[in-house]
């Protein structure tokens, strides 16, 4: 069965770009222009993710407010997020973390990596 | 993957256009900056982000010290002067060029690229007191091994982590030994598979600096017991004889604590860090027993790289003062939330398609409402209403979406202003009113040449300099105003200047010159004004930087009037001038009437026209100056059967008058019935029919003919030129 | 004098496929790529003051499109509607931009299948027709058939010549109509 990866990006290039690489990879990918476009995608879908990849600067909801908010879901609570950013300051990532992401990576990043770690966390 | 780098370059001039806004209004209104900072930043920042992932590395670079310098200018808006918003316009006009040219070959953009980074780090050293970048300390202090201790808590699996993913994280950080070792219960019995059992020793040889190492397990600080300590300063794994006394790893075994890998270093091997370093460490080894323990790294920098590297106190007092930022980020977003409410980006294509299809349904529409007249029955009369309601609501909806905010048009002129003002030495504001008003999106993007050439003409003819307006008792910044309004079934844009104004006097003599007029042509002042449109007119005479493009007035025009709009001026000497241009609020979809004259279909768009009424064509076949009374007023008309040479055999005896107006002038036009008002869906007739100008397209009809959409305007034009000619 | 490049010629043995229709009795061809259908003549809806080699304009399922009376183009009398009279709906190339258009002929034939070498240059007898509009001429039987060059024949330019002489006719005609 194919497995749902819900991608959140403001940026359409990044979106369409991850889009495209998981697709190829064979997972069924959902789109979120920012954080709370995706959860009203996660939230309005019958579909269950395996996991969500989103960025951290976006208008609106940020990444994290997005993360904090889909662990109030009961139904995500423990979703695997990967936060895709150019952002490498601990501080950020500590408070990331403190709202519960998963994971970390940093933009510019190759396809290859980026399928890697998507395979390790949802195996 | 071509696809999607034009969704890049299409977000890169979306993320450039925003940023020049921003910056424009921070340079206006610097109170209300740091919202517009914070944009200004966020987006450089995606810039990068993109310009990164698809492979422009070096745009990426370039951007990067701008980011710096966003970043700085976020915290300490103070910072933020005129300079570094003159750099960063020079800078997104660098960028724009060097997307296109990715790995920066053009001597120019080499050239460019060093100069602008050569200014912003120049900008950035002169914000930058105390705070050096991290990074290029990590870079300087060279191979450092350490000892990174990792158990996971036994409940780690639960949350999702996967430890061996951590451990490869660690991995490529530079080269690595890793000892496991594993609890005996994981033999035992009473073994579960959802515990984690295990524990790791890794020796790591990095340059990348502990922050990085700490990175790698910041996620599962909470779930697990992680000691990172430096073991040597250089690399330890290079060294053979370490290698050597390494202990044969059996599982399960006792972990091996530090001292245990510290023993296995030669006590008397020199360390470059100096003493102190040694000293630390078991100091912060026994202070914290139980959760996780850090060493502090000596660097040559103490007073910069304490702060991060604290122990957890400090990194909660310093989450708990990040309270109100976050606080007030909220009350931000909630303003951006009602900015960005859901609106989606969709590609023109689908759009065009979609415009098609409803274009198509309205005309299938029509073809039902006809039959259901012929033929009628109840039911289907029925039906046949609910379409047509749906369907107007429908093309409403969907003609709704291809409108587009004029602001998106009027932004890009404040850059052009402000660059030519600055170029043409003269001080101008730019004001912009009724940005909201909405146009359909094609009529928008054939407005941008045109409008950009009337205010360039306004900036360069227009606006006087400031010396000579203080001299006539004007402010001395000029004033160019760009607005739009509605009005009944149009839009309006208008170009406004208090500049010095048009010389009539001056027009004629030139259009004399030209010889577009001759000497006893008596012109009212809107006609004189009218001539700057009449090709020919604009010539090399005024060309000058700015407002010489080789383009005149006469090509502004036709431009305007190719989108079925119009264009009129307004001039007072010494006052200022002012151009406005109305133009329909959507190509593709006229209301009508729709008349038939000599058994062909033509529509006049309703907003076209005055009144209708009936005359008896005996009253006005004899009339010898072509002119009917109509409530005591005298009106000029045509009769489109003459005008359209259909010949006057079996001429109806009442005739229908329709009188449009455009431009002031009133006109009636005969035709021979009036059918009724009509929905149209405009269809080009095709470029060989471009000398037919009065025919603006065509529209399909219920019955699958074809009427012919009349420009008023044009016949009326036509009527009055052809009028000099026979005079 | 050839009319065919140099580089259509080397091209011996490639076969082209023509649509073949009359005009006032003489035969004419143009490429089937060009060809979108063949229509009976439909509703037209006459363009005022248009040339005349200028029809109208017909409905094509939605899309509204120029018709062009080819008789007239070539310097013939105007089309006169008989049951043979069609419409070929073909796509041509002006300013660069890929157009449909209708084009009024007295009776279509047959899709010929005409071998490149078979293509003889047009001998300048026929001059009374444009040499530019000419591709070749092919000899089937004993029909010459003129192999038509349709970018040049329904070229703007082409067209705007031929028009700016109608154009002054029917001014002349307005006028003398006003002052009458």
């Amino acid at each position: 069965m194919e497995k749902n990866i819900l991608v959140v990006d403001d940026s359409e290039s990044i979106r369409e770009l991850v889009g495209d690489i998981l697709t190829k990879a064979g997972f069924n990918v959902f789109k979120g222009y920012d954080g709370r476009n995706g959860l009203e995608v996660l939230t309005s879908t019958e579909e269950n993710m395996s996991m969500i990849i989103t960025d951290l600067f976006m208008p609106g909801m940020d990444g994290i407010d997005l993360i904090k908010e889909i662990r109030k879901l009961e139904r995500y609570q423990y979703i695997p997020i990967l936060m895709l950013t150019t952002e490498s300051h601990m501080a950020k990532k500590m408070e990331a973390k403190k709202a519960g992401v998963t994971g970390w990576m940093v933009k510019p990043f190759e396809e290859e990596k980026l399928l890697k770690t998507v395979h390790k966390i949802i195996r | 993957m071509s696809n999607l780098r034009d969704v890049y370059l299409e977000e890169a001039e979306e993320l450039f256009k925003r940023i020049e806004e921003a910056l424009l209004l921070l340079e206006n209104s610097p109170e209300d900056s740091s919202s517009l900072i914070a944009d200004v930043f966020r987006s450089m920042h995606t810039l990068k982000g993109n310009s990164g992932m698809f492979g422009l590395t070096k745009v990426a670079d370039f951007l990067h010290n701008l980011e710096t310098l966003y970043e700085k200018v976020r915290s300490d808006h103070s910072l933020l002067s005129e300079d570094i918003i003159e750099c960063t316009f020079k800078s997104l006009d660098h960028v724009k060029k060097i997307i296109y040219d990715p790995e920066i070959e053009e001597q120019e953009n080499i050239d460019e690229n060093q100069a602008l980074t050569d200014e912003i780090l120049k900008i950035l050293k002169r914000t930058e007191e105390v705070s050096i970048d991290l990074h290029s300390i990590e870079a300087l202090s060279g191979m450092v091994s350490y000892l990174v201790f990792f158990q996971p808590k036994h409940d780690v699996f639960e949350d999702g982590t996967n430890p061996i993913l951590l451990l490869d994280e660690l991995a490529e950080l530079g080269k690595s030994k890793v000892f496991s070792h594993m609890e005996s219960k994981a033999l035992s019995d009473s073994f579960d598979p959802k515990v984690c059992y295990t524990s790791w020793n890794i020796v790591l040889v990095t340059e990348k600096g502990l922050d990085a190492i700490r990175d790698v397990f910041i996620f599962v600080e909470d779930s697990a017991m992680i000691e990172i300590n430096e073991l040597f300063d250089g690399d330890i794994l290079a060294d053979q004889e370490f290698h050597e006394r390494l202990p044969e790893v059996d599982l399960p075994s006792a972990p091996l604590s530090f001292d245990d890998f510290r023993s296995l270093i030669e006590i008397d091997r020199p360390s470059a860090s100096g003493d102190t370093e040694i000293e630390v460490i078991p100091e912060t080894t026994d202070s914290s027993t139980e959760e996780k323990t850090e060493k502090t790294e000596s660097t040559p920098e103490p007073a910069t790289k304490k702060a991060p590297v604290e122990t957890k106190k400090t990194s909660t007092s310093t989450s708990s003062s990040e309270e109100p930022s976050v606080y007030k980020n909220k009350v931000k977003k909630l303003f951006d939330k009602n900015k960005t409410a859901s609106s989606i980006r969709v590609s023109s294509d689908k759009l065009n398609e979609l415009m098609n299809n409803v274009s198509e349904l309205v005309t299938t529409q029509a073809a039902l409402a006809l039959f259901t007249k012929n033929n009628f029955d109840p039911t289907l009369d029925a039906i046949s209403d609910n379409v047509e309601k749906l369907t107007r609501q429908l093309r409403d909806i969907s003609f709704g979406m291809t409108l587009v905010q004029v602001d998106n048009l009027f932004s890009r002129f404040q850059r052009v202003i402000r660059d030519l003002s600055s170029q043409l030495g003269k001080s101008v504001r730019f004001v912009t009113e009724g940005g909201d008003t909405e146009l359909d999106k094609t009529i928008i993007e054939n407005l941008a040449d045109p409008l950009m050439h009337i205010i360039r003409n306004s900036l360069d003819h227009g606006i006087e300099t400031a010396e000579e307006r203080v001299k006539n008792g004007k402010p001395e910044t000029g004033t160019i105003k760009l607005m739009s309004y509605y009005s009944g079934a149009k839009v309006y844009i208008r170009v406004e200047d208090d500049g010095g104004g048009m010389d009539p006097e001056k027009i004629r003599k030139k259009a004399l010159e030209k010889k577009l007029i001759s000497k006893d042509d008596n012109l009212s002042e809107k006609e004189t004004f009218d001539l700057i449109f009449a090709p020919g007119f604009s010539t090399a005479a005024n060309v000058t930087d700015v407002s010489g493009r080789g383009v005149g007035m006469d090509v502004v025009r036709k431009n305007i009037l190719d989108l079925r709009g119009d264009i009129q001026v307004e001039s007072e000497l010494g006052v200022g001038t002012s151009i406005t241009l109305g133009l329909p609020l959507t190509l593709s979809v006229i209301d009508g009437l729709l008349i038939k004259v000599k058994g062909t279909h033509f529509i006049i768009p309703l907003a076209e026209i005055s009144k209708c009424f009936e005359l008896d064509r005996k009253e006005i076949s004899n009339e010898f100056n072509s002119v009917i009374v109509l409530d005591d007023e005298q009106l000029p008309y045509l009769d489109l059967r003459k005008e359209f040479n259909l010949g006057m055999e079996d001429n109806p005896e009442v005739t229908s008058v329709i009188v449009v107006h455009k431009l002031g002038t009133k006109i009636g036009v005969c035709v021979d019935s009036i059918e009724g008002e009509y929905q149209a869906v405009l269809k080009p007739v095709g470029k060989y029919y471009r000398d037919q100008e009065f025919i603006s397209g065509a529209t399909i009809l219920g019955d699958g003919s074809l009427a012919l959409v009349l420009d008023a305007y044009k016949i009326v034009e036509r009527k009055m030129s052809k009028q000099k000619v026979t005079a | 004098m050839s009319v065919i490049s140099e580089k259509e010629a080397e091209l011996d043995q490639v076969m082209h496929s023509f649509l073949s229709f009359t005009l006032d009795g003489e035969f004419f061809a143009v490429d089937v790529k060009k060809v979108i259908e063949i229509l009976e003549v439909p509703a037209i809806t006459k363009i005022p003051l248009a040339p005349k080699y200028l029809s109208g304009i017909i409905n094509l399922r939605g899309k509204v499109l120029p018709l062009v009376d080819t008789k007239v183009k070539f310097g013939l009398e105007p089309v006169e509607f008989t049951v043979d009279t069609c419409v070929i709906v073909m796509e041509i190339k002006i300013e660069d931009e890929t157009i449909q258009i209708g084009t009024l002929v007295d009776s279509v034939l047959e899709v010929m299948e005409v071998a490149d070498n078979a293509i003889q240059p047009s001998p300048s007898v026929d001059a009374k027709y444009k040499l530019e509009f000419i591709r070749g001429m092919y000899r089937k039987d004993d029909d010459f058939i003129l192999l038509l060059n349709l970018d040049e024949v329904f070229s703007i330019e082409e067209m705007n010549f031929l028009q700016d002489q109608n154009i002054e006719q029917t001014d002349a005609q307005d006028i003398k109509e006003q002052t009458k």
